[in-house]
């Protein structure tokens, strides 16, 4: 009986002030496995275009690339909505520039942007706005694709399509339902900066829900499974 | 609707429980975990680029002009080594199925990824000490590697970490170091997601669904602690001050008054002043026990609204364990002489009355009296002990009686036990020292349930022993008097009530001189052995012409001339052929079989319920 009335106080004197978290676990971990994963990551939100390189539409050769560009490194051959192009870095910048003519096609116009921006999104929506991110991109899109064109259609979604502005590649995808995930991912972590589990919020308060658990655990084990025993001793101290 | 979330917080606890633990467990491990051996690149390190002759590079135009369509061809290093890889089929993440084919950029010759050089590449990204002990080309899926969709090179090293890597068998590229470490944190993770396939993803129907009930075990949880707060039941006050608790009698007469901490509720309150209110969840408002009457405005809180109907709240009925002292300046108890203390009994006889029923007679140490009405029962406090099964010192005469019960010793835990008190001297100058008690040794239904522990306990006590008890409480008595004809019916050893009611009436009228009413004794054993004081009873109905005593035998010998059958059956027919319904007052007390059945016939033939009064036997 005194095992009892202990659990429960703790219990409830427990709960009172790591409660309001156990709610938030259990929502935004529901919300996490509910929503699949990749459909949170925007993978429908996109066509995986496989348009092959065109060899016969190559008239830029990569000698010629290289006497323009000499420390050009990381170089690619590939499309770029339908025309071959080549990809590379040279002193910390990108570049994209057709295979066809050698025109140096970075960094890519508003217009080319939107172009791209339709081809890799998967939906019909209008295009509601268009954007040039250049430093301090929203936390849904990581300070390395930068630059990057900000492309939004119109849906109740509110799809962001990220077109690199110097590669022209698709560099982020977002809708909301991400956008809450990524909340609920900081509200699970109780890291509402920076997303990372290994807090010190997060370590005592799970600390004391483990405790209030704990007593939580006493309490069933109790009142269920000694439960009729406890109201066959009616009048038990 | 209260206490449908409470009954769903509960049992849903049972439910999750064990998941909720792993959660919080693996989720306290996850945040203070070493996310640099978590990563499993202990010993990862990138790899040599290759310097690049431009002049030997062949033109990729000339690849291409010979390969399958790519959607991309792209110079890459392997081994130190210049190389184009072409992509073939693209999957929208590198994890994906994908078709990759490498040319040397300056031979143009195909090469594929060999053992050797998924060795090589792998040792290149090795920092460690550990040898090569294997090379195994695999296919999907993987243990440590479950979202990779494309064939790999397993590369195994001879460390301490046991270090595998993997290598893309058609680009060669680093897939992934894995190590133990790492395979530690997956297990957690498995444990974390309920991925118990191992399929590297958290959207399995396992943990939707014990999402989903935690979610709303959660959520009962929340709202019961939000109905708590709003009904007061979280105090932030750290103040030991104290308060003067005033007591008052069913009647409303101040009976105590006592200083008590404002923070305690009045069921521990009163507890700390040995008035044992009853309680059997010790105070979560869920047994509905510790009933009080307090003032009609004190707070109503829903433990109560599920235990009282709106009349009872208006009239100030409550649950003693949700109202702290703090709150109140005064309460009634319900049952007079709840007020009761806590005695030293000393038994002084105990004897075999019939083969299952002992009387047992104990006298208050301290040589003070006590003094209660018939039909009170006192609290016995049992000690944790040994008990056996069958009595000890048992008569030669009842021995047959005890042969089939199977002899079985065990321990007991301390609890207490309410008994009835069998005589009726409780009011007769100034109350009693001697204290009576008929007591049925409870048997086990079966082997795997323990006899009754208090009836054991007290019956193998030996004269001199002592045992505390409190009391007596008074719960079950006689109406104040009236010229109503009596009715008392009881079986068993449920008679010890009935028995002190029936002496403290035939005595009282004897004192008074006053004419006695009449008193009907209806009284069920099984056998005659079993018919407990029956001389005394057949004396008493010679003595007193109003006293009338119904013996009756369910199971009786063939020299039997008297009722056959259960008590409650002799009542049903006698019910009108004797008695005034409207009239007569009837007192039950036996099994819960016979009582429910003497109720049931009672109500049918139209007797108002103020005019039973019943005591539970257990």
């Amino acid at each position: 009986m005194k095992l009892l009335k202990t659990s429960r106080k703790f219990h409830r004197w427990l709960m009172l002030f790591v409660g309001v978290q156990f709610l938030i676990w259990s929502i935004s971990g529901a919300y996490m496995v509910i929503f699949d994963i990749d459909y949170i990551h925007g993978d429908s939100l996109v066509v995986n275009h496989q348009t092959k390189v065109e060899v016969s539409k190559i008239g830029y050769p990569l000698a010629q690339l290289q006497r323009r560009y000499p420390d050009a490194k990381d170089i690619a051959l590939e499309v770029f909505i339908e025309q071959p192009v080549y990809r590379f870095h040279e002193n910390d910048s990108q570049y994209l520039v057709s295979a066809v003519n050698g025109t140096q096609l970075s960094p890519l116009s508003q217009n080319e942007a939107v172009r791209a921006a339709k081809h890799y999104y998967r939906g019909h929506g209008k295009v509601v706005d268009v954007s040039l991110i250049t430093t301090q991109p929203p936390t849904e899109l990581s300070s390395r694709a930068l630059p990057a064109w900000r492309v939004n259609f119109e849906h109740f979604s509110q799809p962001s399509i990220y077109v690199s502005a110097q590669t022209g590649k698709l560099v982020g995808k977002r809708h909301q339902f991400w956008r809450i995930f990524d909340l609920m991912f900081s509200f699970h972590v109780m890291d509402y900066q920076d997303e990372d589990p290994s807090n010190q919020l997060l370590f005592w308060v799970l600390l004391f829900a483990i405790l209030a658990a704990i007593f939580g655990a006493i309490l069933s084990y109790l009142l269920i499974f000694r439960g009729s025993k406890a109201h066959q001793q009616a009048g038990e101290l | 609707m209260m206490s449908m979330i409470k009954k769903l917080h509960k049992w849903l606890s049972l439910l999750v429980a064990l998941q909720l633990f792993i959660w919080l467990g693996t989720g306290l491990f996850f945040n203070l975990m070493d996310h640099e051996k978590a990563s499993g690149n202990q010993y990862r390190q990138s790899l040599q680029v290759a310097a690049i002759e431009q002049a030997r590079l062949i033109e990729p135009s000339l690849v291409l002009a010979s390969a399958q369509p790519v959607v991309s061809i792209r110079l890459i290093s392997l081994l130190a080594e210049p190389y184009y890889l072409l992509t073939h089929q693209q999957g929208l993440y590198r994890h994906l199925k994908s078709e990759y084919s490498l040319v040397h950029a300056y031979t143009g010759a195909r090469v594929r990824i060999t053992e050797l050089m998924a060795a090589e590449i792998a040792q290149a990204s090795y920092s460690g000490a550990g040898q090569i002990i294997s090379v195994v080309k695999l296919s999907p899926p993987y243990q440590d590697i479950p979202k990779e969709k494309n064939q790999v090179w397993q590369v195994n090293f001879a460390d301490q970490i046991n270090t595998s890597v993997y290598v893309d068998s058609q680009s060669g590229r680093i897939v992934s170091h894995s190590n133990d470490d790492k395979r530690f944190v997956d297990f957690f993770f498995i444990l974390h997601f309920m991925d118990y396939g191992n399929t590297g993803s958290f959207n399995n129907i396992q943990v939707i669904v014990f999402g989903l009930l935690t979610m709303l075990f959660c959520l009962t949880g929340f709202i019961w602690t939000v109905d708590l707060a709003r009904h007061g039941q979280f105090n932030f006050s750290v103040s030991r001050q104290k308060r003067q608790l005033i007591l008052l009698n069913k009647s409303q007469h101040t009976i105590a008054k006592f200083e008590v901490s404002k923070r305690v509720n009045l069921l521990d309150a009163l507890n700390q002043q040995d008035i044992a209110l009853p309680s059997s969840c010790g105070g979560g408002g869920s047994c509905g026990q510790c009933k009080v009457k307090l003032k009609t405005s004190s707070k109503i809180t829903s433990a109560e609204q599920a235990h009282f109907n709106n009349q009872q709240l208006k009239q100030g009925y409550r649950l003693a364990c949700q109202h702290n002292a703090g709150e109140i300046e005064q309460l009634s108890l319900l049952n007079d002489v709840a007020l009761a203390k806590k005695h030293l009994l000393e038994l002084s006889h105990s004897e075999f009355i019939s083969p299952f029923i002992k009387e047992l007679r104990f006298k208050v140490v301290g040589g003070y009296r006590l003094r209660y009405k018939a039909g009170a029962h006192m609290r016995f406090f049992i000690p944790a002990a040994n008990g056996v099964s069958i009595p000890q010192r048992l008569p030669e005469a009842l021995k047959p009686h005890w042969q089939e019960i199977a002899l079985l010793q065990y321990q007991h835990k301390a609890c207490s036990r309410h008994y009835s008190l069998a005589c009726g001297k409780g009011q007769v100058d100034g109350g009693t020292n001697e204290l009576v008690f008929t007591i049925k040794i409870q048997n086990a239904a079966n082997n795997s349930v323990l006899p009754g522990i208090g009836s054991s306990y007290l019956c193998n006590l030996t004269p001199g022993q002592t045992i505390s008890a409190v009391g007596p409480f008074e719960a079950f008595y006689a109406q104040p008097a009236s010229n109503k004809t009596m009715v008392l019916i009881g079986a068993g050893s449920g008679m010890a009530p009935l028995k002190a009611i029936i002496e403290e009436q035939l005595s009282a009228a004897q004192v008074s001189k006053c004419k006695l009413r009449e008193i009907h004794f209806l009284y069920g054993a099984r056998t005659r052995q079993d018919l407990l004081y029956q001389a005394h009873f057949l004396q008493l109905s010679q003595q007193y012409q109003q006293f009338y005593y119904y013996p009756v035998l369910s199971n009786p010998d063939p020299q039997w001339q008297a009722d056959k059958g259960y008590v409650q059956a002799l009542l049903a027919t006698q019910l009108h052929t004797i008695f005034d319904v409207s009239h007569t007052e009837f007192y039950l007390c036996g099994p819960a079989a016979m009582m429910t059945t003497a109720m049931e016939i009672l109500i049918e033939n139209g007797v108002d319920a103020s005019n039973i009064a019943f005591d539970k036997f257990s």
